[in-house]
């Protein structure tokens, strides 16, 4: 008997066979060790330690990709650790070579270990069940009776039985008119396991194809305002590696009307962005509502909504009487109840003055503990801008970029403040006079193209499937062996024994095999058993 | 809508009376220890009048358990129907259903046969089962204690970005994994103890305080009566390690509940990809939930590989299992409270 019970304690077998250096026959004794090195078991816990390790600084150092604000203001008050955190990729540990040296070591071992195992396994498929062991009766579940069917009728019986609960069974003659049965079931496990591993492998393919064709931007859109998918449109814009503009599909959309509704503590319980889109500048207009779990979906494209604001409609009249500022002003919040904050920037105000206004923006005022005013809930129930009036050279033709959210005021002069409701001017001492009139809403959208996620999706069913194959089925091995009639000691009787082996995790099978036996020994109606040796 | 407060109220008392039933039926299984022990004294014949009163115990601990997990299931429900939602929305909520699928977890495998056999090996006998019963209970109570007072949160809707139809998925999904990671955390704990013991090994705290007390000779140990009164309570301590199964049953039993809990977590990361692409538009940004649920699935995977490999079986790979879970703690614990994220949805303030 080649095998033993030596697999009862091996789940996830990822190297049950000596590899034979399929890869590295020929290359010489180092690469060979190397090869079998890199795909042993032990090398693939060790990389998965590593992984896991690897992975645990991304959660307390600050990322790039998830708050690079965040990073920059460590790097300010670190001096000294922040740059050679920064050195080590420790700003980024997801995207670091020392981390994609472990998971491709890791892809690569499994490769290794893999190619090998397709191989066996396809073979096994193949392969009939492994001869009937000699002495039946030592293998630790095993049992005995006698019956007056002659034993091509129990063999026939017990094969006909095993075929109907889909195990592979086989019918052996032996000498003397001894007839066997050798039967095999739970193939199902390592193909479970070989589909897990391989689908780890067709989920790598799909993030590299998001990583190499995907692209995502994010864009600001008031109420009244609309979006048309070309890369100048997008406030941000990240493609990947190998993006060119031909991917972005010609959609459009606008936003009618967004919507937020609070709890009175000001937590948020729901938003709409009610838009109108057309796939094509051609088509007709479709309405949508687009929510934070429910994005629009259009041409491989999704659109997704991932803030909001209140854009402040604000007109500046100069002295002569001219309007040289009339729009929506986005005003960024700045907490959770919505206290914002903008800027406007006027470079012709007339007469060669500039004039730049700085504000807050509190939809619904109220004061804080120490006095100063703040927003006390996000709804705007009592909306008031308070703004401050500065004059001088903003600074806007010295080359330098300027965010169009901040003014620098170092250099600029204070010429008032003021607090305004909704409908309500500010007259300032050289005769520019500031109306707000009115709120409106922004929402920030992101759209995303990720030509990985239908293969990702595969690969992640196949994960599930093979997993539960790998863990939940067991392969087990069952054998009957029947000896015709002789006058000595069976009493002319047919000596029937049949004994079973758990190849992966033997809890319940000495139950399952008396529960087989049982029907086997119904079926060539020899009656209940009269001996059991069932251990 | 508005949480129906009265409903709510409801919840929380019945949610006391849960703990509460789960504490004395903690003491019923401690109880069927000390009266073990004592029957064993006496000769060790399990049908002597001690030996009765020790069963009886125990049956008494499971009673109160089953009826504590009424009580809990009660309490989850009302809730839910308090807040016209499924009660797991916050870190308390969360707490409650993952208690409740451990103690369901522990219920179940005391009512199936094949468990108890493979306890026990031939005798299909529910004490093996029950001797677990106050080590699993500990941790439950000690879980919702946290629960109840510092993760508290009074009832109301969810935030918008929890508001999907996922949340009856993905949620369920990583209640059930660990609830039922906690149960092997414990039966795990439990292996390493009894294989130490079965190893003829001194009790940790012996070997711990005989290492003390000759810090400049750790190959002898000097015998002073601190050391003689240690090795007393180790022995007293062998009572309690001859009541659990054997090492063996124990690991195995670990095994099953970890292959069932691993593919359910599994499910549960790939549902919160698909999710968060829903609602993020990225399926995955190493987020640092996603990165600890991450690290957690690697940490059990290789337990998986350990017991598959050489060297590894046995005491390496349950401490391995064991870091899997403490990764998982801090993935619950640290990553709600500690590291903002995206998944800040622990309703503490």
């Amino acid at each position: 008997m080649t095998d033993t019970v030596s697999e009862e304690l091996t789940p996830l077998s990822t190297a049950p066979a000596p590899v034979s250096g399929g890869v590295a026959r020929g290359v010489g004794p180092h690469a060979r060790r190397f090869w079998r090195q890199l795909t042993s078991m032990r090398t693939a816990l060790l990389l998965l330690t590593l992984l896991a390790l690897a992975a645990i600084p991304g959660t307390f150092i600050p990322q790039r990709g998830l708050d690079p604000v965040k990073v920059d203001d460590y790097l300010k008050s670190h001096p000294h650790l922040g740059p050679l955190l920064n050195h080590l990729s420790l700003f980024d540990v997801f995207g670091a070579p020392w981390f994609a040296a472990i998971y491709l070591l890791l892809f690569l071992s499994l490769v290794g270990c893999l190619v090998p195992r397709i191989r066996l396994h396809a073979a096994a498929l193949r392969r009939r069940p492994p001869n009937a062991p000699r002495h039946l009766m030592r293998l630790p579940a095993s049992m005995q009776w006698q019956t007056d069917a002659d034993p091509d009728a129990v063999v026939a019986g017990a094969h006909r039985l095993l075929r109907s609960s889909r195990w592979r069974a086989d019918r052996r003659d032996e000498a003397d008119g001894v007839r066997t049965v050798a039967a095999e079931k739970g193939y199902l496990r390592e193909t479970g396991n070989l589909v897990f591993h391989v689908s780890l492998l067709v989920l790598l393919v799909g993030i590299a194809l998001t990583g190499l064709y995907g692209y995502k931007g994010t864009v600001l859109v008031t109420e009244g305002g609309s979006f048309a998918n070309a890369r100048g449109f997008y406030d941000v814009f990240e493609p990947s590696r190998l993006y060119n503009d031909s991917q972005l599909a010609p959609f459009s959309f606008s936003l009618k009307k967004f919507s937020a509704s609070y709890q009175p503590s000001g937590e948020p319980t729901s938003f709409h962005a009610y838009v109108d889109y057309r796939s094509s500048p051609t088509a007709p207009a479709h309405p949508f509502d687009m929510q934070v779990n429910h994005p629009l979906d259009v041409d491989g494209a999704k659109v997704f909504l991932v803030g909001h604001g209140y854009s402040l409609g604000i007109t500046v009249t100069n002295a002569a009487g001219q309007k040289v500022y009339d729009g929506d002003t986005p005003f960024l919040p700045d907490d959770s109840q919505f206290t914002s904050h903008g800027v406007i920037k006027i470079p012709n105000l007339g007469g060669g003055k500039q004039l730049g206004l700085t504000g807050f923006f509190y939809p619904t005022a109220g004061f804080t503990p120490t006095g100063t005013v703040t927003s006390v809930y996000p709804g705007p129930t009592r909306p008031r801008l308070s703004l401050a009036a500065w004059s001088g050279d903003l600074g806007l033709n010295s080359g330098i970029p300027q965010s169009v959210y901040s003014l620098p005021v170092a250099n600029l002069k204070n010429i008032g403040v003021t607090q305004l409701r909704p409908g309500k001017s500010w007259h300032l001492k050289d005769g520019t006079t500031i109306t707000f009139h009115g709120i409106h809403q922004w929402a920030t959208f992101q759209v995303a193209h990720e030509p990985g996620k239908r293969t990702l999706l595969i690969g992640a069913i196949l994960v599930i499937a093979g997993l539960l194959a790998s863990l939940r089925v067991r392969r087990r091995r069952f054998w009957l062996r029947a000896i015709p009639a002789t006058d000595g000691d069976s009493g002319g009787r047919t000596v029937v024994m049949a004994a079973g082996l758990a190849r992966s995790d033997a809890d319940g099978f000495s139950s399952e095999l008396e529960d087989l036996v049982g029907r086997i020994a119904a079926e060539h109606a020899g009656g209940p058993a009269t001996e059991r040796d069932d251990t | 809508m508005t949480p129906n407060l009265h409903l709510a109220h409801i919840s929380d008392v019945l949610l006391t009376w849960a703990v509460f039933l789960y504490a004395f039926a903690m003491l019923g299984y401690a109880a069927e220890f000390a009266a073990g022990r004592r029957a064993e004294a006496r000769g060790g014949d399990t049908r002597s009048r001690e030996g009765r009163r020790a069963a009886l115990f125990g049956r008494f601990g499971v009673g109160l358990t089953f009826v504590g997990w009424g009580f809990h299931v009660a309490a989850v429900t009302t809730r839910g129907l308090a807040v016209h939602r499924v009660p797991w929305g916050n870190m308390y909520e969360f707490s409650c259903m993952v208690t409740l699928v451990a103690v369901t977890t522990y219920l179940f495998l005391l009512t199936q046969p094949r468990v108890r056999a493979l306890l026990t090996g031939k005798q299909r006998s529910v004490e093996a089962v029950r001797s677990l019963g106050a080590f699993v209970m500990a941790p439950i109570i000690l879980y919702l204690g946290v629960a109840g007072t510092v993760l508290y949160a009074a009832p109301g809707p969810l935030v918008p970005a929890l508001n999907s139809y996922w949340i009856k998925i993905h949620v369920v999904a990583a209640i059930t994994a660990t609830g039922a990671f906690l149960v092997s955390g414990v039966i795990t704990m439990l292996y390493l103890l009894k294989e130490r013991y079965e190893r003829g090994l001194p009790p940790l705290r012996v070997s711990l305080l005989a290492r003390l007390r000759s810090p400049m000779n750790p190959q002898r140990v000097s015998l002073g009566p601190g050391t003689a009164a240690a090795i007393e309570m180790g022995s007293a301590r062998g009572g309690l390690m001859k009541a659990l199964p054997s090492a063996a049953a124990l690991d195995r039993m670990a095994y099953r509940v970890i292959t069932f809990a691993f593919p359910v977590w599994t499910f549960a990361i790939i549902a919160g990809a698909i999710w968060a692409e829903q609602a993020w538009s990225r399926y995955w940004g190493w987020d640092p939930k996603e990165t600890w649920s991450f690290i957690t699935w690697l940490g059990y995977a290789a337990y998986l590989h350990a017991r598959a490999t050489a060297g590894w079986r046995g005491r390496r790979a349950a401490t391995l299992s064991l870091i899997a879970f403490g990764a998982l703690m801090v993935d619950y614990y640290v990553v709600n409270t500690v590291i903002t994220g995206l998944h800040s949805y622990a309703g503490i303030s």
